[in-house]
């Protein structure tokens, strides 16, 4: 899989193995529904103050539970523009991707709340996110931690993109 | 990377009005998951910080744990709250002792 800045601001994948193009496609799924043990973290209270947390499951969260289904629907829509490339001779067919510019932070943001959901469901720690194993595809907790670091690629590379230069150096 | 100095980071960004007391303080709290780079964006995205305070403040708090991004009025500080939950970030709000 090939990432491409673009020169006019538009990120590009390219070269993407049909497997990593289902788990693109799998980013615009409902994390609510994809993870319901998980999805507390995308919800965290706002502090200790009783009054405060009840205000804020009334009025705030439903606003932000709607922000995030936004933020997913444009991320489904751009996904509806995956690519099948001219597959070379003996190889799979590989998949390509733009993704516009003015739709980056739409994609942070959901591929950050399946993340945190993900993260949150199977436990993760800050050691297993920062190692870098070879992928266990025997068990639902490894492909879980590799759709956890293939969607941090994809932030990675976006936040590489110009216009996001908050993003880099790290 | 600049590191964190803890002289700099121990004045947060305040918006104090003539003869307000500074009450509530918008802390962003340490999470394995969210990446560093992500987290400098989403400073630099919500308080229009340069990239060097945004990163001093996601250093202090990948190192510390938590870090206080915000001192003021209670109504503004809410809405940093749930700009920064909007973008997913740990972030209470706390009352100044």
């Amino acid at each position: 899989m090939i990432f491409d800045p673009g020169n006019d601001g538009t990120p590009r994948f390219t070269g993407i193995h049909p497997l990593l193009a289902e788990l693109m496609r799998a980013a615009a799924l409902d994390p609510w529904e994809r993870c319901p043990s998980g999805s507390s973290r995308l919800m965290p209270p706002p502090g200790d103050d009783e009054e405060l947390r009840h205000d804020w499951e009334d009025h705030v969260q439903p606003e932000l539970r709607r922000h995030f289904g936004k933020e997913r629907s444009v991320v489904a829509s751009d996904l509806e523009a995956l690519k099948q490339e001219p597959s070379s001779k003996g190889n799979s067919a590989t998949w390509s991707l733009e993704i516009p510019r003015a739709h980056s932070e739409a994609w942070l943001t959901t591929l950050n709340a399946l993340r945190l959901a993900l993260a949150e469901e199977h436990g993760f720690t800050e050691k297993e996110l920062s190692r870098n194993d070879a992928p266990d595809f025997s068990s639902e907790r490894g492909l879980a931690l590799m759709q956890v670091n293939f969607y941090a690629f994809i932030q990675e590379c976006l936040l590489l993109a110009p216009g996001e230069r908050g993003g880099e150096g790290v | 990377m600049t590191m964190a100095t803890p002289d700099l980071l121990e004045s947060p960004e305040t918006e104090l009005l003539e003869g307000v007391a500074r009450s509530w303080n918008v802390v962003v709290h340490n999470d394995p998951v969210n990446l560093m780079s992500y987290v400098t964006m989403v400073f630099r995205k919500v308080f229009g910080w340069n990239r060097e305070r945004a990163e001093q403040h996601m250093m202090e708090v990948h190192h510390k744990g938590r870090s206080i991004v915000w001192s003021g009025e209670r109504e503004k500080a809410e809405l940093y709250v749930q700009q920064l939950h909007g973008f997913l970030l740990l972030a209470t709000l706390e009352k100044t002792s």
